[in-house]
């Protein structure tokens, strides 16, 4: 079965991107629509995952927003992380269980996909032991927190391309102390990819890893009817 | 992956066995696997009047977190509270030492009509290897 990708241009708050991926979550439990999956960006927000400790907030919210940084609780797995601008974020809505794939576990999918992707790019990328998501010699490159809901999967991944590093600094990433974080540009340079070129890949390593191939639409862009609404901008 | 024929099974990977009045529940050998290793669980509390299909539970792996519903309509009788402290007892022992909660249904015509174990196994994929 297909699933969709949606294609988001500039970047999003995080309670928007939120809502979103409440209101397809909602659709896709009934069997409205087939799978989706949103790439995206956020704008600067620190965020912490239900078991998440505000020890691991460098800064108190107060001066998170000071710096223009925006601080939620989310009801995701995994500790505390920051999305911004030139990080890929992956949200995907599946519901799991069908797909012969899903037997391998969605986290390690998700850790796949991301290791294709800094390949693409002449990244070694990796898995490390009691430490999810996918690694660098540098650092963590991609970021995992997800949450099930009636087996239909929500958040998901943030992949950092062209990300501004040092909104890292306000936080202790995913809690774990003393472990860098880095990205494609801190390791490529001028070389890295562009946003949308990372994106291209991470959806064509997303649809072979998970099976599920993709009809891709913009967010701005002509969108299958069961979405026109709820994608649309609040006034 | 083990599916016991015995008990009773929900689409969204709750296992259920009947004990007289009572039903113990809990999730699947694929449920846990798929959350990986449990590091929390929020569990209901004893006397809680819970509706067939309510979120009655939360378990939680390094970085995910997923729901656990009510199989049926009636009261929960009893906590697994050695979970608090030992989560992974689910990933160990998902089918004994890692049940979940036991609830008293209002109708017990309810159990009869959860899936068995052959249907369940159909909503799971094939392992490949």
């Amino acid at each position: 079965m297909k699933a969709w990708a949606i294609y988001f241009g500039a970047p999003i708050p995080y309670a928007e991107g939120l809502r979103i991926q409440e209101a397809i979550w909602n659709l896709r439990c009934q069997d409205l629509i087939p799978d989706a999956v949103l790439f995206l960006e956020h704008r600067p927000v620190v965020t912490l995952g239900n078991r998440g400790r505000t020890g691991h907030l460098l800064a108190t919210p107060e001066k998170l927003r000071e710096a223009g940084i925006d601080f939620v609780h989310a009801s995701r797995g995994g500790d505390v992380t920051y999305h911004g601008p030139g990080q890929l974020v992956m949200y995907p809505i599946l519901k799991l269980g069908a797909h012969e794939t899903d037997a391998h576990g969605y986290l390690h999918n998700l850790e796949e996909t991301a290791i294709l992707t800094a390949a693409d790019f002449g990244v070694p990328a990796f898995r490390r032991a009691g430490m999810n998501g996918a690694w660098t010699e540098q650092g963590k490159i991609a970021a995992i927190g997800f949450r099930l809901k009636r087996w239909v999967t929500l958040h998901g991944m943030s992949f950092n391309v062209q990300v501004d590093l040092s909104g890292f600094q306000t936080i202790v990433p995913c809690g774990l102390v003393g472990q860098p974080v880095s990205s494609l540009r801190a390791i490529l340079g001028e070389k890295a990819p562009d946003l949308p070129s990372a994106r291209q890949s991470m959806s064509r390593h997303f649809s072979e890893v998970f099976e599920r191939p993709l009809d891709i639409f913009e967010r701005d862009g002509d969108l299958p009817l069961p979405l026109t609404q709820l994608m649309s901008k609040p006034l | 992956m083990s599916t016991p024929k015995e008990l009773r099974y929900t689409k969204t990977h709750e296992w259920v066995r009947r004990d007289g009045n009572l039903l113990t529940v809990g999730i699947t050998d694929f449920a846990q696997e798929q959350l990986s290793d449990l590091t929390y669980v929020e569990l209901p509390s004893a006397n809680d009047a819970v509706t067939a299909q309510d979120e009655v539970a939360v378990v939680e792996s390094v970085k995910a977190a997923s729901d656990i519903y009510a199989p049926v309509t009636g009261t929960i009788t009893e906590v697994n509270s050695a979970l608090i402290d030992q989560p992974e007892l689910i990933n160990q022992d998902p089918f004994g030492a890692g049940w979940i909660f036991k609830i008293e249904p209002d109708d017990m015509s309810e159990f009869d009509s959860l899936l068995d174990a052959d249907s369940y196994e159909e909503l799971l994929p094939e392992d490949e290897e």
